[in-house]
C-alpha cells in the first residue's frame, strides 16, 4: 500500500492547520523535528540489516545450531512454568529466526544436507559465529528478549528496529491502528488531520498510523528517552516517513503545547502496570525499560494524565486511543470521564483484544 | 477398452428434431435482443451508463450472433438449393450437383446447430477455476487412512500428468503413515471442471497390509472437491469473523514478551476456522478485521504471508461452496439426478484390487486395470464419460425449462 507523499517540509503543512485557527501562535518554524541523529550508534541497525561480512564454514554454522537446538531444548516448559516464559517449542522457531536474520542467504541451511557438508563451504553471515554463540547463549542464560537479540520486532506489516531502552511494540498494539483506521472511515478529515502518539517508544504507532493518513495527515510522536527518539526516528527514516512523522523528546504533551486544540486524534500505549506487579514480571520483560512499563499504584496514573490532557489538546470532534492493563483500567478510565470528566467526551468505548481481555478505551472529543 | 469405447459412442446426443424448434425460438430471441442493443448503440445521444451496459451486453452475445449468422446463411443456400433441384429436375448434372452440395449444406447445417446448442447450454462458471482437494479417510481404520493417501497420490500423478499445480496444504498422518486427512490446491486451466465429479465415496475392497488372514475387507474415502474462490467471490465480513489467539491465560500487553503469534480466525456464520502459525507478525489478523473485500486482503497476503495464503485459499473455498450449495439448492429442482450435484455422501466408484478393477457407479463404466488408475493415468476414461453425461443432463434440462 504505498502512498504517495509530496515533498514539501513539515512546516509548511503544518501551516494552515495552526496559523488559521490560532493566529497569535507561534511561528511555524519551531514545528521541526528536534531529533534528527547524523550518525546512529550501531547497536540501533538491526540484525538483518548489517552487512554481511562475516563468514563461517557451513559445518561450524551446523555445529552452532545443534548445540542451540540442545541448549533450547534443555529448558523444557521450566520457562514458562516459571514465569509464562517460552518453551521449547518457541525457543527453537526463534533460532531459526535469528538464523533467518543472520545468514546472507537463508535458504542456505533448508538445502543442505548436514552428512554431505564439506568443510571447506563457507557461508555468508551478518554477524560472525562467536557473535550468534554470545547472543544465543544471552537469549538461554539471561532471558534477553529475542527481538532485542536480533535487533528488530516483526509487527505489523513492518519491520521495526529495537534496542535495549526501547519498549518492544506488543502485537495487542496493533490494533490500535485498526481503531484508528475505523475512526477515519467514519470520518475522512480525520484523515487529514495533526495526530499525536504519545509515549512512542521505537515509533511503531506513529508509523503504522502515518501510513494510513491521508495527503496532509501527520503525526508528532513524543517520549521521554533520549534512546526512543533514536530509535523511533531511525525506524521513521526507515519507512521514508521523515516528511509525515515528528519525533519529540519531551514528557506527554510537553513538546506539543502549540497545538492545543487542534489535534485530530492522541493514541498512546503509556505504562499501565501497578509498580507492584513489576518484580513478578516474565524475565524478558524485565531488559525492556521500566520508564516505559510502571505505571505507578494501580498502573493508572498516566491513563489518567493522558484522559485530562486530551479535553485542552483534542479539536471537537477529535478522536483518542488508549491501551490499558486490562478490564479494571478500562472501566475506571470510561467512569472516570463519565464523572470528573463530565461532557468532554462522547461515543466512548472498551475494545477487547484478540485474547478477549478488554484492553483499548476510544472515544471522541465531544463538539 | 473397446468396452469403454463402445459405450461411450452409444451416449452421442442425438439432436432432435423437437430440440431443434426449441431452439429456434431461443435464437430468434437473441436476434431479436442484439438489434435492439445494437440500437442504443446507435442512437447519437444514449446516455453514457446505458451506452456501456449494451456494450457489454453485446459483447457477450457477438460469439453467439456470429455463429445464427452463419447458421441463417447455411439455411438460405440450402432453401435456394431445394428450389434449384426443384425447378431443374430434367437436368441430371445440375440435380447431381445441388445433390452433392445439399448434403453438404446440411452437414454444416446439423454442425452449427449442435455446437450453438452447446453453446447456449447453462455453463458452471466454476469449471475454469482451479481446486481444492480434501481426502478423509472413512470407515475401516487404519486401512481406510491408507487408502486415502493412495487416492490422495493418485491425484496428485493425475496433476502433474495434466500439467497442474499441486500444493499440498495440510496432512494428518495415521499410526501407519497413511493419511486420516489431507488436503491440496490444484491449480491450472479447467481443474474444476475436470475434477468436479470425484467429489464422493470412494469405496476400496482389497486385502489390507494389516490384515493377516487374508481376507477382503472393505472401506471408504471420502473426496471433495471445491472451486477454488476468487478474491472477489467471497465477502468476508467484520462481523462474521472471531479472532482468538492461543494465549494460556496471563495479562498479556505490557506484561508480556512473546513470539507467538498463533492466531485462529471462526467464520461464525458457518463455524469454519483456520488457524495461522508460525509467522513473526500477528497483523494477518489485523488485516482480516479490517477489511471488506478479500481483494485486498489477499494483495497484503500475497506480499506478507505465504503461509497464510494457503489457509486463505482453503477458507475461501470453503465459504464459496457453501455460498453455491445455497444457490444449487434453489436452482436444483431439475438437476437434481445430475452428476456432480457434489453430494458428498454418495457412493460413487469401488476400486476392487483382488479383481483389478475401477467401477463409476454413475455412468457404470468399468475399467480393467486398476493400477493404471491409481498411477493418475486413466482418470480421464471416467471424467471424459462423465463430463458426456453431464452434457446430456443439460441437454434434458435445457429442452424441459423452455
Amino acid at each position: 500500500m504505498k502512498l504517495s507523499l509530496t515533498r514539501t517540509s513539515l512546516s509548511s503543512v503544518l501551516a494552515p492547520l495552526l496559523c488559521n485557527s490560532h493566529p497569535s501562535r507561534r511561528p511555524i518554524s519551531s514545528l521541526s523535528v528536534s531529533h534528527r541523529p547524523t550518525s546512529l550508534s550501531p547497536e540501533t541497525t538491526p540484525l538483518f540489516l548489517r552487512p554481511p561480512t562475516s563468514s563461517a564454514s557451513l559445518s561450524d554454522l551446523l555445529k552452532f545450531r545443534n548445540w542451540a537446538e540442545t541448549l533450547s531444548s534443555s529448558t523444557g516448559a521450566s520457562f514458562s512454568a516459571l514465569d509464562n516464559g517460552p518453551d521449547t517449542h518457541l525457543l527453537l522457531r526463534e533460532l531459526t529466526w535469528l538464523l533467518e536474520d543472520a545468514l546472507e542467504n537463508p535458504k542456505t541451511l533448508a538445502y543442505c544436507i548436514p552428512s554431505a557438508v564439506s568443510n571447506d563451504l563457507l557461508v555468508s553471515l551478518r554477524a560472525d559465529l562467536e557473535e550468534l554463540y554470545t547472543l544465543w547463549k544471552q537469549r538461554i542464560d539471561e532471558r534477553r528478549p529475542f527481538q532485542y537479540i536480533v535487533g528488530c520486532e516483526h509487527w505489523r506489516d513492518l519491520v521495526l528496529g529495537v534496542r535495549e531502552g526501547v519498549l518492544i511494540p506488543r502485537p495487542e498494539t496493533e490494533h490500535v491502528v485498526d481503531l484508528v483506521s475505523d475512526a477515519i472511515k467514519g470520518n475522512d478529515e480525520l484523515g487529514d488531520g495533526l495526530w499525536a502518539d504519545l509515549g512512542t517508544g521505537s515509533g511503531a504507532l506513529a508509523i503504522g498510523i502515518a501510513r494510513i493518513l491521508r495527503d496532509r495527515g501527520m503525526v508528532i510522536a513524543t517520549d521521554l528517552s533520549p534512546v526512543a527518539v533514536e530509535v523511533a526516528s531511525f525506524n521513521v527514516q526507515r519507512y521514508n516517513l521523515q516528511d509525515k512523522v515528528a519525533i519529540r523528546q519531551g514528557s506527554w504533551f510537553g513538546p506539543l503545547k502549540e497545538a492545543e486544540g487542534d489535534l485530530v486524534g492522541l493514541v498512546s500505549n503509556p505504562p499501565y502496570i501497578p509498580t507492584e506487579h513489576i518484580d513478578g514480571l516474565q524475565a524478558e520483560v524485565k531488559h525492556e525499560p521500566r520508564l516505559a512499563l510502571d505505571g505507578g499504584t494501580d498502573g493508572i496514573g498516566d491513563l489518567l494524565y493522558l484522559c485530562n490532557g486530551a479535553v485542552s489538546m483534542l479539536k471537537p470532534g477529535g478522536f483518542f486511543a488508549f491501551e490499558t492493563n486490562g478490564e479494571k483500567q478500562c472501566k475506571f478510565l470510561v467512569d472516570y470521564m463519565e464523572t470528573k470528566l463530565k461532557g468532554s467526551f462522547n461515543d466512548v468505548n472498551i475494545v477487547s483484544d484478540f485474547a478477549g481481555i478488554q484492553r483499548f478505551v476510544t472515544g471522541f472529543r465531544s463538539r | 477398452m473397446i468396452n469403454l469405447t463402445l459405450q461411450i459412442a452409444a451416449l452421442q446426443p442425438q439432436v432432435s428434431i423437437d430440440l431443434i424448434k426449441i431452439m429456434d425460438q431461443r435464437l430468434l430471441a437473441i436476434e431479436k435482443r442484439s438489434a435492439f442493443l445494437q440500437g442504443i448503440l446507435d442512437q447519437p445521444e444514449a446516455p453514457p451508463e446505458e451506452y456501456s451496459r449494451a456494450n457489454k451486453e453485446l459483447r457477450k452475445l457477438s460469439s453467439t450472433i456470429t455463429l445464427i449468422n452463419k447458421l441463417r446463411i447455411k439455411q438460405e443456400e440450402i432453401g435456394s438449393l431445394k428450389s434449384l433441384m426443384a425447378e431443374c429436375q430434367e437436368d441430371n448434372d445440375m440435380q447431381d450437383m445441388a445433390t452433392e452440395e445439399l448434403g453438404q449444406a446440411m452437414e454444416e447445417e446439423k454442425r452449427l446447430q449442435t455446437v450453438l446448442l452447446m453453446s447456449l447450454m447453462p455453463r458452471d462458471d466454476a469449471d475454469e477455476r482451479g481446486c481444492i482437494l480434501e481426502v478423509r479417510a472413512g470407515t475401516g481404520g487404519e486401512e481406510a487412512s491408507l487408502f486415502a493417501m493412495d487416492v490422495f497420490k493418485m491425484y496428485e500423478r493425475y496433476s502433474l500428468k495434466k500439467g497442474w499445480k499441486f500444493e499440498v496444504v495440510e496432512l494428518a498422518e495415521s499410526d501407519l503413515k497413511g493419511f486420516k486427512e489431507a488436503s491440496a490446491a490444484i491449480t491450472g486451466a479447467g481443474v474444476y471442471g475436470k475434477l468436479k465429479f470425484e467429489s464422493g465415496i470412494h469405496r476400496v475392497q482389497r486385502v489390507p497390509v494389516t490384515e493377516k488372514s487374508g481376507r477382503v475387507h472393505t472401506s471408504a474415502v471420502s473426496v471433495a472437491i471445491l472451486p477454488q474462490a476468487d478474491e472477489v467471490d467471497v465477502q468476508l465480513r467484520n462481523e462474521d469473523l472471531r479472532i482468538d489467539t492461543y494465549r494460556s491465560g496471563g495479562s498479556g500487553g505490557q506484561h508480556a514478551n512473546t513470539t507467538n503469534s498463533a492466531v485462529r480466525i471462526t467464520h461464525i456464520p458457518t463455524g469454519m476456522t483456520v488457524a495461522i502459525q508460525d509467522e513473526r507478525s500477528q497483523h494477518m489478523v489485523v488485516i482480516l478485521t479490517l477489511a471488506t473485500s478479500l481483494f485486498a486482503l489477499l494483495l497484503f497476503i500475497v506480499f506478507v504471508l505465504k503461509n497464510k495464503a494457503k489457509a486463505l485459499k482453503v477458507l475461501c473455498a470453503r465459504l464459496y461452496e457453501v455460498e453455491r450449495s445455497r444457490v444449487h439448492m434453489n436452482r436444483s429442482k431439475l438437476r437434481s439426478d445430475q452428476i456432480g450435484s457434489g453430494d458428498r455422501s454418495e457412493r460413487i466408484r469401488t476400486y476392487n484390487f483382488p479383481q483389478g478393477r475401477v467401477t463409476d457407479h454413475r455412468v457404470g463404466i468399468t475399467y480393467h486395470s486398476i493400477n493404471d488408475v491409481m498411477q493418475g493415468e486413466t482418470l480421464d476414461a471416467f471424467v471424459d464419460a462423465l463430463l458426456l453425461q453431464q452434457e446430456m443432463d443439460a441437454i434434458a434440462s435445457f429442452s424441459s425449462t423452455i
